[in-house]
């Protein structure tokens, strides 16, 4: 065995027994400066009615620190339509919704972000990215998903008001440390499920193109697919402030 | 029973008609009871089910009077630990401008979270598109109706409803219909659910919210939840639970509630004569049956107890009857008292199911039976007392013995003296009603007498006249002085409550209109609405450099008014300028001088408050009011208590820049234009139209279209009343046409003779009718004079516990002139039946009659 398949196959014994260090080590794998998107969004109820959005996502920072853009750019009468998220590394994010009709923001409460995200399955809070340190995990063994090897994590929140998830099981991928699937639970009932799939490297980021949400209350779900996704492009920190949003509108 | 059933059916079956007019003065009173009791009941009902409906699963919501408060307070609502959900709302009543539809409760709702708390249960699967709150809040003119409301209107998703709003009439668009469950059935479906952000705009808000329903966390109590919320918002916001909101609807109709109430047993009292004197015509008809029955060896006990048992079924079936009607009646009355309410207090409540409560249906009937058996007493009694002898000798009728007479006028006396004695302590409520019904009850007792004194004086007038049948007329009310009575009590006592009720009207009426001199004189008023009681519309003071600027404006005066809690009830803030207003405006004072609360109002030292608020909230001069407003506890003694109608529950006025300061808001309800002198009222009034319109759908209304407006208001109000007033008149009147349906009767046989020795039908027409010519004169006599006495103690009534108004002693002269020609004629038309009666009845038959 070479030294570095050697270590290789350290770092693998010893992320098998640590769930922090596999997740803090995704965490870093997908870490960038910034990410803009085009995501298209179906949302599909239970009747089979299908509402189809788009958006546009813009990120800078990652993580705990990271600020983000979500701008609808169709259907027209939900364009322009903003979402800012404030992101902070020991706590709830802060989010405002911009509505360029009425020419004014609202602050989206923290009770709020349980509530579905404008009719999609995902809430206000799937749209946080949360540091690590924000969750205490635990091993739950090995499962595969959709054919891949992956790591089955528990996560609870270290503080439990600060999210509506009692807790949640996480899939990693064992080949890339990508997400594949992520369950939530309200106390003891699964509430939601996302299903991360086309997963692709995008400038040495494994990246899911297709997020399958799923409201297992509602019995809808929601596929977001992602387009155009860039990493790292050139962004200013002041385009995530209410006064960009309504600069831009 | 078999006495029952051998001699009282057989009566009854002889006397249908009068029994029937005797079953109808029960029918009405209680019916007017059953119906007014019922009408306040349902309306109240709606409301707190409006309330239940439209909180959701709210547990408590903060507010601070209908000015709102800054939405910033919301972030410290949220951030209270015990909070589980705080969402803000904004509720107003706006015109929807769709014929017919009157206003609609406008529900601004933050659709982010609301919906933790209400149910916006959409109507079917094809609505999905409209279930995604994004389009709802992307598109500003986003509306969801109820469906009652949509089936209403004919709207589908995507129709347009017009809505007034600060700009005037604006389109806005349907994305949704509720359907029938929970929050929709409010208001009689007449809610619509918009963004809250929208409707700050569309309502002129500002960033201000009306209020903040909560939720309690999880396993946190209500009352827990309440001391958190309360601790970190101060003194200066109410945290009441959603029920409590019912019980200041309910102090704001108080007022209107005891008046029906009061009136309402009126009827129920005048009825009680009506059967009363029924009773006593019955006893003295039925002497000779009545003295058979004692000679063959019933006991008086027995003879008593018939009566009893006659007055208990009457009482039951004309109560059962009354109750019926009463139901029915009661949807008319809810309909019209929620239109009057909508439109002297702002409060739209579309009632639409009426709260009939069993408990009231029975007491309507108990008290039915109870007065009828009250009524029947003294006549039951009587004939209990019936000398079997005497009662045998035919054409003898019984009379008030002199030794009864004496007694009445004893017993009415000694309570007039009492009742005077309780007016010299009449600063306490119980002696001043003690006193007011010692002084209907010396009324009544002192009725037989008068009546048989003026019977005697009308005699000679009535001969001098007509000299057969004046005197003939005469005769019969002197020989039966107690039929006669019990329907002049009637008659005096639905006269006393006209000449009451009248003469408040016309006191009211007349303070209103002076009232309206000094305050009301601006040239014209400008005002998002025609209907002044909506505030929930407001413009920015902006609007006052723009109706300046216009030629021939001489000042604007800024108002701003609004409800606030003072010691949990809503009273009227009007918010002034003060010393612009006081250089057009000349109040009078109760206490304090007009330029000293003048001025320290307008420096904000203090505030002037009208007389009926000091007299409800027991507050005099110097005494310090206590105001929740956003920025604290606003502490401003009385400087002054002026004579204000602005509002029935009492006003508050402050200067502008207090209101300006403490609730930071310089919005306005209403401007006050006044014209340059010698400048044409309508030609500046068209260039302040012409100004406003690209500014806002502002209405510029004329001094006269609100003086209109506030008459129409308080016409409204004082309607139903008339109504009532009305119904114990036609009570009255049935007690008329008992009396002489009865006295015909009695005087068959005399009626016959005089037929059979020449006379002509014409004259026993002529008789009939100054019989009841008379019986009407006498009773507008006594009526009129306890009226007086009613009108005293009604405007006591009115200060102490309706609405504390302290109104002039003007006696009705034009009503009374006015009851005159209507007493007579209703006399008269009462008479009709009876006489053609008498003079068609077989000639044979009257004479062989008894």
């Amino acid at each position: 065995m070479s030294k570095r398949g050697f270590y290789g196959l350290l770092m693998f014994v010893f992320l098998q027994q640590d769930p922090r260090q596999i997740v803090e080590e995704a965490q870093r794998r997908s870490t960038s400066q910034s990410q803009r998107y085009e995501g298209t969004l179906r949302v599909l109820d239970a009747k089979g009615k299908i509402i189809e959005k788009r958006w546009q996502y813009d990120r800078v920072g990652s993580h705990g620190s990271s600020k983000a853009v979500l701008r609808f750019t169709a259907p027209a009468e939900v364009k322009g339509v903003a979402l800012l998220i404030i992101n902070h590394a020991d706590k709830a994010s802060d989010q405002w919704m911009w509505t360029p009709a009425i020419n004014r923001e609202r602050r989206i409460a923290l009770q709020d972000r349980s509530t579905r995200f404008f009719g999609t399955d995902f809430s206000f809070e799937d749209l946080e990215e949360r540091d690590t340190n924000q969750f205490d995990y635990k091993m739950l063994g090995e499962e595969s998903i959709d054919g891949a090897a992956c790591w089955k994590l528990q996560s609870t929140p270290r503080q439990s008001k600060a999210s509506q998830y009692s807790h949640s099981y996480l899939w990693l991928r064992k080949d890339n440390f990508a997400l594949a699937q992520i369950e939530n639970y309200s106390k003891d009932q699964l509430v939601r499920r996302a299903h991360y799939t086309d997963i692709r490297n995008d400038q040495g980021i494994w990246t899911a193109h297709e997020i399958d949400m799923h409201d297992l209350k509602r019995n809808s779900r929601t596929i977001l697919k992602v387009e155009k996704l860039q990493y790292n492009v050139s962004m200013k920190d002041d385009a995530f402030t209410l006064q960009a949003l309504r600069r831009e509108s | 029973m078999m006495l029952l059933r051998l001699l009282s059916w057989p009566y009854l079956r002889r006397h249908v008609l009068r029994w029937t007019l005797t079953l109808a003065g029960i029918v009405l009173g209680v019916a007017v009871f059953v119906a007014m009791h019922t009408a306040n009941r349902s309306i109240f009902s709606a409301f707190d089910k409006t309330i239940d409906q439209i909180a959701g699963s709210a547990q408590l919501q903060v507010s601070a009077g209908e000015f709102g408060f800054d939405e910033s307070i919301l972030e410290r609502v949220q951030a209270v630990p015990e909070v589980g959900v705080a969402v803000p709302v904004i509720e107003a009543n706006v015109e929807t401008k769709i014929p017919g539809q009157g206003s609609i409760l406008l529900l601004g709702i933050d659709m982010t979270g609301d919906r933790s708390l209400r149910d916006y249960e959409l109507k079917d699967a094809d609505d999905a598109i409209i279930d995604d709150p994004l389009v709802f809040l992307a598109q500003p003119d986003s509306v969801m109706v109820t469906k009652e409301f949509a089936e209403r209107n004919k709207l589908e998703v995507n129709s347009r409803v017009p809505l007034l709003t600060i700009d005037g009439e604006k389109q806005f668009t349907v994305r949704g219909i509720m359907s029938s469950a929970g929050m929709t059935q409010a208001f009689g479906g007449n809610l619509a659910v918009m963004d809250i952000y929208a409707a700050q705009q569309v309502l002129g808000r500002g960033r201000r919210f009306d209020r903040i329903d909560i939720r309690a966390k999880e396993g946190i109590t209500v009352d827990q939840c309440k001391a958190a919320v309360k601790a970190a918002l101060g003194e200066s916001f109410e945290v009441e639970t959603p029920s409590a909101r019912g019980r200041h609807f309910e102090g704001l109709l108080r007022s209107y509630s005891t008046a029906m109430t009061i009136s309402s047993l009126f009827a129920l009292i005048v009825g009680m004569f009506i059967i009363y004197n029924s009773f006593a015509i019955a006893v003295t008809q039925r002497r000779s049956e009545i003295g058979i029955l004692r000679a063959l060896g019933a006991t008086r006990g027995q003879i008593q107890r018939l009566f009893f048992l006659e007055s208990i079924t009457a009482g039951f079936v004309g109560s059962a009857l009354g109750a019926f009607a009463g139901v029915g009646m009661a949807s008319v009355i809810t309909t019209y008292m929620s239109t009057v309410l909508e439109q002297t207090t702002g409060f739209a409540q579309r009632v639409t199911e009426l709260a009939i409560d069993p408990k009231l249906i029975v007491a309507g009937i108990a008290i039915g039976v109870i007065t009828s058996i009250f009524a029947a007493s003294i006549p039951a009694r009587s004939a209990a007392r019936v000398d079997p002898v005497q009662a045998l000798q035919k054409g003898k009728y019984q009379v008030l013995s002199a030794g009864e007479n004496r007694r009445r006028r004893r017993m009415a006396l000694t309570v007039s003296l009492i009742s005077v004695a309780c007016l010299f302590l009449s600063y306490s409520k119980l002696f001043f009603y003690a006193g007011y019904v010692l002084m209907i009850v010396a009324g009544l007792l002192l009725a037989p007498a008068l009546t048989l004194l003026l019977s005697k004086c009308l005699r000679p007038i009535l001969k001098q006249l007509l000299p057969a049948e004046g005197t003939l007329a005469a005769d019969s009310l002197v020989q039966a002085p107690r039929r006669t009575s019990a329907t002049v009590s009637a008659l005096m006592l639905s006269l006393a409550m006209v000449v009451g009720f009248g003469g408040f009207a016309h006191s009211f009426y007349t303070s209103v209109g002076e009232w309206m001199d000094n305050a009301l004189n601006p040239d014209f008023f400008v005002s998002p609405s025609a209907n002044l009681v909506v505030r929930a519309i407001t413009f920015p003071a902006s609007i006052r450099s723009v109706i300046e600027h216009v030629a021939g404006v001489d000042q604007v005066q800024l108002v701003r008014n609004a409800r606030v809690s003072f010691r949990n009830v809503p009273v009227m803030v009007l918010a002034i300028e003060t010393e612009k207003v006081s250089g057009t405006v000349h109040r009078m004072p109760v206490a304090g001088t007009t330029e000293e609360m003048n001025r320290l109002t307008g420096q904000g030292k203090g505030m002037m408050v009208s007389d009926s608020f000091a007299q409800i909230h027991t507050v005099r001069m110097g005494d310090i009011v206590e105001l929740p407003t956003p920025s604290g506890l606003l502490k401003l003694p009385i400087v002054g208590i002026v004579r204000d109608y602005s509002d029935l529950q009492g006003s508050l006025l402050i200067d502008r820049s207090v209101y300006t300061k403490w609730w930071n808001d310089d919005t306005a309800n209403v401007a006050r234009v006044y014209v340059k002198k010698g400048e044409d009222v309508g030609v500046v009034r068209q260039r302040v139209i012409d100004a406003l319109a690209g500014h806002h759908g502002l209405l510029v209304l004329t001094n006269r279209e609100v003086r209109d407006w506030i008459m129409k208001l308080i016409d409204q109000w004082f309607a139903l009343t008339y109504n009532q007033i009305a119904v114990a008149i036609l009570v009255a009147v049935l007690g008329i046409v008992n009396t002489l349906t009865v006295s015909i009767t009695d005087r068959r046989r005399e009626l016959g003779v005089m037929q059979a020795v020449g006379g002509l039908r014409n004259q026993i027409r002529r008789t009939i009718w100054i019989e009841a010519f008379s019986i009407g004169v006498i009773g507008l006599v006594l009526g009129t004079a306890l009226g007086a006495i009613n009108l005293y103690y009604s405007l006591g009534m009115v200060k102490r516990d309706l609405g504390g108004l302290d109104l002039d002693y003007i006696f009705p002269l034009a009503f009374v002139a006015f009851m005159i020609p209507t007493i007579l004629a209703a006399s008269f038309i009462a008479a009709i039946g009876p006489a053609e009666s008498a003079v068609r009845g077989s000639l044979v038959e009257a004479l062989e009659y008894e």
